[in-house]
C-alpha cells in the first residue's frame, strides 16, 4: 500500500472477473478468475504478450466491452460499488464523471474536425455545466499541467496540426479535466517515439502524485513497467499468473511466465556477445484452445509435472504483496534454470571483420525528396523547389561479416537510408559502393547479379507477403529469378531454407493467413536469405512481434548471420535490442549520422549529445537501475527547413558545455571528431569534455 | 499543513437517487463512515452519515411491520440526506487548524471539500489525527522529550541551539502552553540517532528549563 494512502479501502477492487466474447464457436472465455486492488495514488501495471487479455480486463471494468463481450462472473467494485451488471446509462454516468481512459493511438480519441480547444471545454460544459469562459481557462491550465508549450494557442489548433507526443498529452489532459478517481491508460506509449515516450511516462508519474488517481496502466512493455508502476499483475493466457509490487516481480519472479518474459527482454547492459535472449518456447494459446482444468501455461513451461496438466494452480501467496498461480513456485529456482536444447543459437565462429576492406561504403550520400513550392511562378517550371533533406550527407561503411544498427526517433531518415541502398530510392549526390557495383542506379537499372547479393526483411511481414501464394511458392520465387538452384531443386532448397529458419516442412503449403506473427517473419527472413545475399538490410523486423517472439527471430536472425557470413543493417528504434544485435552503430538525426561506432563505444562516455539523450530515455526493464534524467524537449524539427549550423541545437541539452555558450552551434556544421579510428562523434563539443559525461545506465 | 495535502481526494460520493439500502451497502464496503451526495458533475446536494442513517422511531412507529419493511426499500439518499445548505463545508487552500476549527465548532466529523461547489475531497477526523502524528512524529524511531519552558521569547532558540550544537536533528515538534499554566510552554520534540541518557545530559543543562517526561 502507498504511504500516501492511509488504510482507505481500494479505488478498484477487482475479484475473480470472467469476461467472454460470443462467437460462432459459442462463448469464448477471454478473461477468468482475475483479481487484483487498485488504490489512490498508485499503478498498477497490467503487462503480458498480445492476445493474453490485458485490454479485456481493461474495458472489462467499465464494460466497453462492444456487443458480444459480457462480464459472466466474479466482481468489480469500484469505490464500494458494483459495477457487473448495471445498466449502461449508470456506468455512462460514472464513466464521465470519476473513470478516464486514455488510449493507444491519440488520434483516434480526437475529433480530427474539431478544434483541441472546443474539445477540451466540451468535457467541462457538457458534463458539469461549467460556463464556457471557466471551461476554457481551467482547459488552459490543464495543458499547462501536462506540460504543454504555448497551450493558450494550441486551443486553437486542429489535431492534426500538433505532433503525436503533444496529441497524447492533450489525451491525458481530457482524461483528467473531470479529476477521475481512476485512469485507465491501455498502451498509451506505445505509437510514441522513445524521447517522447520518456516525457509522456514522467508525466504520468507526476499527475499520479498530483492528483490522488488510481491508475490502471496496460502495456507490453516490462521496461515502461519498472519505470512507472507500484504493482504489477502479469497476465498469460487470460488469466492473472504473477501479481505484487514492481520490486518483488522484478528481483524474484515466482512464475515460469514471469521468468521467462525477463529472459527474452535485451537489456541495455549487455552486449552482443555475452547476453543471448531465451524465447519461451511455443506461443500464447488461442482463448477456445486454452487447457481446461490445468494450468494454461503447462505446454510452454520447463517444469511442467504430471499435476500441472490435470489440476488447475491457485493463485497462492508467497510472502506479503506478491502472488503467483504456480504449484512449484516455492521450489523453482529461476537462477539455476539452463536453457533446454536447441534454444541456445550456435553462432559458427565468424570471419572477417576489422582491418579487412568494408562490404559497402557509402560516401556523402544525399537522397532529398523534392517540395514543389505552391507559388504561381512553379506552374510555368519558374519556381523554386524545396527540397527535403531526407538523408544528408551520410558516410559510412560495414566490413564484411558485421552489422550495423541504425538508431534515431522516427523521421531522422533510418528508412530513407536503407531504400537508398536498395534502390528504391535515387540519391541525389555521394557516392554508394557495394562490392564493386554503383549503387546509386534505381533498382530498375540493376544489374541481377546485385539484386541477388541485397536482400531485405521488412517490419510487417503481413504486407510484404502474397496471401493467395503459399509460403513455399513465395520462399522459391527468388530461388527461380536468380537461379540459385536447378529447377527440379527448388522444392528441396526452400525445404531446407524453412529448416534453417525452424520451421517444419508443413509450413511448405501453408497460406501466409495461416501463420502467427513471428512465423510470417520467420519466412520472411527465408525469403531475404534464399538468394544467399552479402547483405541484409532489416528494417524494424521486430518491432511487430511479442517480446518473447521478438528474442526467437533476433536469435535466429543472428544464428543465419554466423552460419552465412552476411553482412546486415540493422534499422530499429529499440536502442536495447541494436545493443544486442549489432557490432557498429550508427545514430542518425535529421537525416545525418551525429554518431558512429562500434556498439560498445556508443553506449559509455564520450556521448554525442543527441545519443545520451536517447539512452536516458529508453525504459529499462529494472526497477532498481539508475539511469541519467534527461529529456528532449519539442519534436523533431522539419527536414524541409533544418536549422542552420548543427542540426540538434534546437533541442540539445548540453550546449551550455560548447567553449563559447553554443553560439558556434547556431552558425556551424559541426567537425567529424575521432575519438578512435572508428568512433567518430559530430559535436562541437571538445571531447575532452564529453569524454567526462558520467555513463547514462548504472546498475547497482 | 493545508487541508488538499491532508484530505482525501476522489472520496466515495453517492447520486441523491441511491436506495438507501445501497448506500449502507456502499459505506460498508468502502469503509467509510461519510458519504457526500452529489449530482452530474460532482456538484455537492447533501451530506450522508451513519447517523442520517438511522431513523427516527417516531417515523416509524405508526407502521406495521410490512410497510416498514416498504418504507425502508423506498427510501433515497435524497428523503435522509442533509441538504446542500446545511452541509458544513470547507476548501482546499485552508490551513487545516482553520478546518480542524470549523469541525470542533460544529462538532462534526468530516468536511467536505469544495471547489466552486464541486467536490474535490472529504476531510476527516480521521486525517486530523494523522497530521497530529506527523507533527510529533509518530512514524519515526526516536527519542521523544517534552521540555516545560517559561513562556518568553529566546527560551525555544535556547533548546534547539543546545541540540544543534551536538549535530543532533530534531525530526518533529510541537508546543501547546502548558495545561493550566499559562506563564509556560510545554514543547515535545523527536530527536533521532541518540540515547535517551545523552539528550537529557544536554537538555538538563539548559538554564530554566525541565525535561518533564523522556521516552
Amino acid at each position: 500500500m502507498s504511504s500516501t494512502d492511509r488504510g482507505h479501502a481500494p479505488i478498484l477492487r477487482v475479484r475473480s472477473a470472467a469476461i467472454s466474447y460470443e462467437t460462432r464457436y459459442g462463448d469464448v472465455e477471454a478473461v477468468r478468475d482475475v483479481s487484483f486492488d487498485v488504490h489512490r495514488a498508485e499503478t498498477f501495471g497490467v503487462v503480458g504478450e498480445s492476445g493474453c487479455g490485458k485490454s479485456t480486463v481493461a474495458f472489462g471494468i467499465v464494460d466497453f466491452l462492444g456487443a458480444n463481450g459480457k462480464i459472466v462472473g466474479g466482481s468489480i467494485n469500484f469505490q464500494g460499488r458494483e459495477l457487473v451488471g448495471r445498466s449502461q446509462e449508470e456506468l455512462r454516468k460514472l464513466r464521465g464523471d470519476q473513470i478516464s481512459m486514455v488510449y493507444q493511438d491519440p488520434m483516434q480519441a480526437l475529433n480530427p474536425s474539431v478544434t483541441i480547444g472546443d474539445q477540451l471545454t466540451e468535457v467541462l460544459t457538457v458534463h458539469r455545466k461549467i460556463p464556457a469562459k471557466e471551461a476554457r481557462e481551467k482547459s488552459i491550465d490543464m495543458l499547462n499541467r501536462v506540460y504543454m508549450p504555448d497551450s493558450a494557442n494550441v486551443m486553437k489548433r486542429y489535431p492534426h496540426q500538433i505532433s503525436g507526443g503533444q496529441q497524447q498529452r492533450v489525451v491525458i489532459a481530457m482524461a483528467l479535466l473531470n479529476n477521475p478517481a481512476l485512469l485507465i491508460m491501455d498502451e498509451p506509449t506505445t505509437a510514441l517515439d522513445v524521447t517522447v515516450e520518456a516525457v509522456v511516462l514522467d508525466l504520468i508519474e507526476d499527475l499520479k502524485r498530483d492528483f490522488d488517481t488510481a491508475i490502471v496502466y496496460i502495456t507490453h512493455d516490462l521496461g515502461v513497467v519498472a519505470r512507472v508502476c507500484n504493482q504489477v499483475g502479469v497476465m498469460y493466457a487470460g488469466e492473472m499468473v504473477e501479481v505484487g509490487s514492481v520490486e518483488a516481480i522484478y528481483a524474484n519472479p515466482q512464475h515460469p511466465y514471469t521468468q521467462g518474459l525477463m529472459r527474452c527482454v535485451p537489456k541495455l547492459g549487455s552486449t552482443k556477445e555475452s547476453s543471448i535472449l531465451y524465447p519461451i518456447r511455443g506461443r500464447v494459446p488461442a482463448p477456445k484452445d486454452r487447457p481446461k482444468g490445468a494450468c494454461v501455461f503447462a505446454p510452454r513451461c520447463d517444469y511442467a509435472a504430471d499435476k500441472c496438466y490435470n489440476e488447475k494452480p491457485p493463485l497462492s501467496t508467497i510472502e506479503p504483496d506478491h502472488s503467483a498461480r504456480c504449484f512449484y513456485s516455492e521450489e523453482i529456482d529461476a537462477s539455476s534454470w539452463t536453457p533446454p536444447e536447441g534454444m541456445v543459437p550456435k553462432l559458427a565462429a565468424r570471419t572477417g571483420g576489422n582491418g579487412e576492406e568494408p562490404l559497402i561504403k557509402l560516401t556523402g550520400l544525399k537522397t532529398y525528396y523534392k517540395q514543389e513550392s505552391k507559388s504561381l511562378l512553379s506552374l510555368i517550371g519558374a519556381g523554386k523547389s524545396r527540397y527535403v533533406k531526407a538523408v544528408d550527407d551520410v558516410s559510412l561503411q560495414i566490413p564484411a561479416n558485421q552489422t550495423l544498427g541504425v538508431v534515431g526517433e522516427s523521421g531522422c531518415g533510418k528508412s530513407t537510408l536503407a531504400k537508398t541502398i536498395i534502390g528504391l530510392e535515387t540519391p541525389l549526390a555521394g557516392e554508394a559502393e557495394f562490392l564493386g557495383f554503383d549503387l546509386t542506379n534505381p533498382v530498375s537499372q540493376r544489374d541481377v547479379k546485385l539484386i541477388e547479393e541485397l536482400q531485405m526483411v521488412f517490419q510487417n511481414p503481413d504486407s510484404t507477403m502474397n496471401p493467395s501464394y503459399s509460403v513455399g511458392h513465395q520462399i522459391g520465387r527468388p530461388l527461380r529469378r536468380f537461379r540459385k538452384v536447378p529447377s527440379d531443386a527448388v522444392r528441396d532448397e526452400v525445404i531446407r531454407l524453412l529448416h534453417a529458419v525452424r520451421l517444419d516442412e508443413s509450413y511448405y503449403r501453408r497460406l501466409p493467413r495461416q501463420l502467427s506473427g513471428g512465423e510470417k517473419q520467420r519466412v520472411g527472413i527465408a525469403r531475404a536469405f534464399a538468394s544467399r545475399p552479402d547483405l541484409v538490410l532489416c528494417d524494424e523486423p521486430v518491432s511487430a512481434l511479442d517480446v518473447s517472439v521478438q528474442a526467437a527471430v533476433l536469435n535466429l536472425l543472428m544464428e543465419i548471420q554466423h552460419e552465412y557470413g552476411t553482412t546486415m543493417m540493422f534499422i530499429a528504434h529499440d536502442l536495447s535490442v541494436v545493443r544486442f544485435f549489432s557490432d557498429y552503430v550508427a545514430v542518425m538525426y535529421l537525416g545525418r549520422i551525429v554518431e558512429f561506432g562500434p556498439a560498445e563505444a556508443i553506449y559509455a562516455p564520450p556521448y554525442q549529445p543527441y545519443t545520451e539523450a536517447l539512452l536516458s530515455a529508453v525504459p529499462i526493464p529494472d526497477p532498481t537501475a539508475k539511469q541519467k534524467h534527461i529529456r528532449l524537449h519539442g519534436t523533431v524539427p522539419s527536414a524541409l527547413n533544418p536549422p542552420s549550423g548543427c542540426p540538434f541545437h534546437t533541442r540539445c541539452p548540453r550546449r551550455d558545455m560548447v567553449p563559447d555558450g553554443g553560439g558556434i552551434c547556431e552558425k556551424e556544421i559541426p567537425p567529424w571528431q575521432y575519438e578512435t579510428e572508428e568512433h567518430r562523434i559530430f559535436c562541437h563539443i571538445p571531447l575532452e569534455r564529453l569524454r567526462e559525461m558520467e555513463p547514462v545506465v548504472t546498475a547497482d | 499543513m493545508l487541508v488538499k495535502d491532508y484530505m482525501t481526494r476522489h472520496p466515495v460520493m453517492a447520486e441523491p437517487s441511491m436506495s438507501l439500502v445501497e448506500a449502507q451497502q456502499m459505506m460498508a464496503e468502502a469503509k467509510v463512515r461519510h458519504l457526500p451526495v452529489v449530482e452530474t458533475g460532482k456538484r455537492l446536494v447533501g451530506l450522508v452519515t451513519r447517523q442520517t442513517l438511522r431513523i427516527p422511531p417516531t417515523e416509524l412507529a405508526s407502521l406495521n411491520v410490512w410497510e416498514i419493511t416498504r418504507f425502508l426499500s423506498d427510501l433515497k439518499l435524497e428523503d435522509v440526506m442533509v441538504k446542500h445548505r446545511d452541509v458544513i463545508t470547507t476548501e482546499a487552500d485552508l490551513p487545516l487548524e482553520q478546518a480542524a476549527q470549523v469541525m470542533i465548532q460544529h462538532k462534526i466529523g468530516a468536511l467536505p471539500v469544495l471547489e466552486k461547489g464541486i467536490v474535490v475531497g472529504i476531510i476527516t477526523e480521521i486525517d486530523m489525527m494523522t497530521q497530529l502524528t506527523e507533527l510529533l512524529g509518530g512514524n519515526v524511531a526516536g527519542v521523544r522529550a517534552t521540555i516545560r519552558m517559561p513562556n518568553r521569547k529566546g527560551e525555544l532558540a535556547k533548546m534547539t541551539r543546545a541540540i544543534s550544537e551536538q549535530g543532533w536533528g530534531i525530526y518533529a515538534s510541537g508546543g501547546v502552553p502548558t495545561p493550566k499554566d499559562p506563564s509556560y510552554w510545554d514543547c515535545v520534540i523527536k530527536v533521532r540517532d541518540v540515547s535517551k541518557d545523552e539528550l537529557l545530559a544536554v537538555l538538563e543543562r539548559i538554564e530554566d528549563q525541565e525535561v518533564i517526561d523522556l521516552r
